[in-house]
């Protein structure tokens, strides 16, 4: 569904990403572990169009989208969960929805609907402040509002970042239920133990390269958390 | 008293025409987080197209839309000149193309029309009105009446319509807003023209009620609403009207109390101390 080859990205001088090569099954949950500074990040916002490659290529169902803006990014059927949320903070929760809809003139109020069953917290405060809301609603706003878009392919980046682990359970199990409606996710994660556990498939990525990548049975579960937090020892 | 209540009413009326100089100041400032200096020089330029045209006809109605017009053609040639190219870039290389742009504004204006005054049609001939001792001009009451309208237009739509959420999506966080599908740049332009629309409708109603165009009215403009702006708090629409009709009082009752010369200087010695002081309720982060 995904194809990621040889992609580079550099901030300035400093490329973040050294040739980066991966694939996302589609119906799949693909998980992206590493330690800080690996890339992840810029992977995810590369991917979604907010940064551009310096060269390598990124093709969802067949075609090229690594030359697209953002907004067509979406439009093709990717959503990215950003790092740190970034729900809008002075528009109501249900202004935070609509504005995830805003490439969909019309049909979305049962998507909205639809998602207040799943989200019944985002239901009761759908009149509040995204602004003022705790960092689990926020969480969960940031999800819902990325569904709005009726994306086939959901990027997540770090959503258990800053969460206690109830809530990640909670953000879990959701990734599991949209997994089960038919939504291939591609997740970055810290919390490996967790993302492990969902994941069909999993990459490694230290430096701003992949360095390993398998089925969750193929590397000792502490061995990938040894890496994914402190890298391995080898580079 | 009477003066008092007096300069209180020429106060307010001129703080109308700050207040909807500094909607337009703060829309921009809000989508691009970046002052756009040629944003009166922009309404000056609107103002002398409608000059140069009012020597063929005297139509009011016509001359604001060709003042509009202008000024919305000159707020756009700034945005893609100089905002559109440094949305990611430094603040500060957008703010001093936006000068140069200025410049080339006011010189186009001046080769238009080279004498440094020229008159333009009154916007209305009868003579002021009379409330007991109190005078009050009707072009103030039609500048106050299409500032109160302006905002209550520029509320429903920021509030009311699919256009107006984008808009203040981009205006909280502008990345969240791209990976939302909204496409940032179509919508910066868009308010840029709607702000520029405001300003050239503001300028037309400021030089038709002093029935006099000087180039001077672009560096005026940019002044009064920067600072209504300011005022206001930086970024906040209803701010941006209370720090316009508050620098209309600060001026009108400095004036009345200190003498004509203090006026300016008061408004620019408050510029010069919010600068310095930038107190906390200059929050650059609140929005509308």
């Amino acid at each position: 569904m995904l194809r990621v080859h040889d992609l580079v990205t550099a901030y300035g001088k400093i490329e973040a990403l050294k040739g980066v090569s991966l694939e996302v099954a589609q119906g799949s949950i693909t998980c992206l572990l590493g330690p800080n500074g690996a890339g992840k990040t810029t992977l995810m916002m590369t991917i979604a169009g907010v940064l551009k490659p310096k060269s390598g290529s990124i093709r969802f169902s067949e075609s090229e989208i690594s030359a697209l803006p953002a907004h067509a990014i979406v439009s093709r059927g990717i959503a990215l969960v950003p790092e740190n949320r970034l729900v809008f903070p002075t528009m109501t929760v249900l202004e935070n929805l609509h504005a995830g809809a805003y490439q969909r003139r019309n049909g979305f109020a049962e998507d909205i609907e639809r998602l207040f069953v799943r989200f019944p917290r985002l239901k009761e405060r759908s009149e509040q402040l995204a602004g003022t809301l705790s960092g689990g609603e926020q969480q969960m706003l940031a999800v819902a509002r990325a569904l709005m878009s009726r994306p086939k392919l959901l990027l997540m980046d770090e959503p258990s970042l800053g969460l206690a682990p109830l809530i990640v359970e909670e953000i879990f199990a959701i990734i599991a239920e949209l997994h089960r409606d038919g939504t291939t996710i591609f997740l970055v994660e810290q919390n490996a133990h967790m993302a492990l556990k969902v994941a069909h498939r999993f990459y490694l990525m230290e430096q701003g390269r992949v360095t390993f990548s398998g089925d969750p049975g193929s590397l000792a579960e502490d061995e990938v958390i040894r890496r994914a937090y402190l890298g391995s020892s080898k580079n | 008293m009477i003066d008092f209540i007096q300069n209180t009413l020429d106060g307010l009326t001129a703080g109308a025409s700050y207040a909807l100089l500094g909607v337009g100041f703060t829309l921009i400032f809000g989508v691009l987080r970046r002052a756009n200096l040629s944003y009166g020089p922009a309404i000056m330029f609107g103002a002398y197209l409608a000059t140069w045209a009012s020597f063929s006809f005297k139509g009011l109605l016509l001359l604001a839309a060709i003042a509009v017009a202008g000024t919305v053609l000159a707020g756009v040639y700034v945005e893609r000149l100089c905002f559109a190219p440094h949305r990611r870039g430094p603040a500060a290389a957008a703010m001093v193309a936006s000068f140069a742009i200025w410049m080339q504004l006011e010189e186009f204006a001046t080769l238009l029309l080279p004498r440094h005054l020229y008159a333009f049609p009154a916007l209305y001939e009868g003579g002021p009105l009379n409330f007991g001792p109190f005078f009050v001009r009707v072009e103030s009451l039609l500048i106050l009446l299409a500032a109160v309208a302006t905002c209550i237009a520029g509320w429903g739509i920021l509030y009311a319509t699919r256009f107006g959420i984008a808009v203040r999506a981009v205006i909280d966080d502008p990345r969240a807003a791209e990976l939302s599908g909204i496409n940032v740049g179509a919508v910066s332009l868009r308010v840029f023209a709607a702000a520029s629309a405001i300003g050239g409708l503001t300028g037309f109603l400021i030089v038709a009620s002093h029935e006099q165009v000087t180039p001077m009215l672009g560096m005026w403009s940019t002044l009064k609403g920067m600072l209504a702006m300011m005022l206001g708090g930086l970024g906040s629409l209803p701010g941006a009207i209370a720090g316009g009709l508050a620098l209309g009082l600060i001026e009108a009752h400095s004036q009345w109390y200190l003498g004509p010369q203090f006026r300016d200087f008061i408004a620019y010695l408050l510029l010069f101390a919010l600068l310095a002081a930038r107190p906390r309720w200059m929050n650059t982060r609140s929005a509308y």
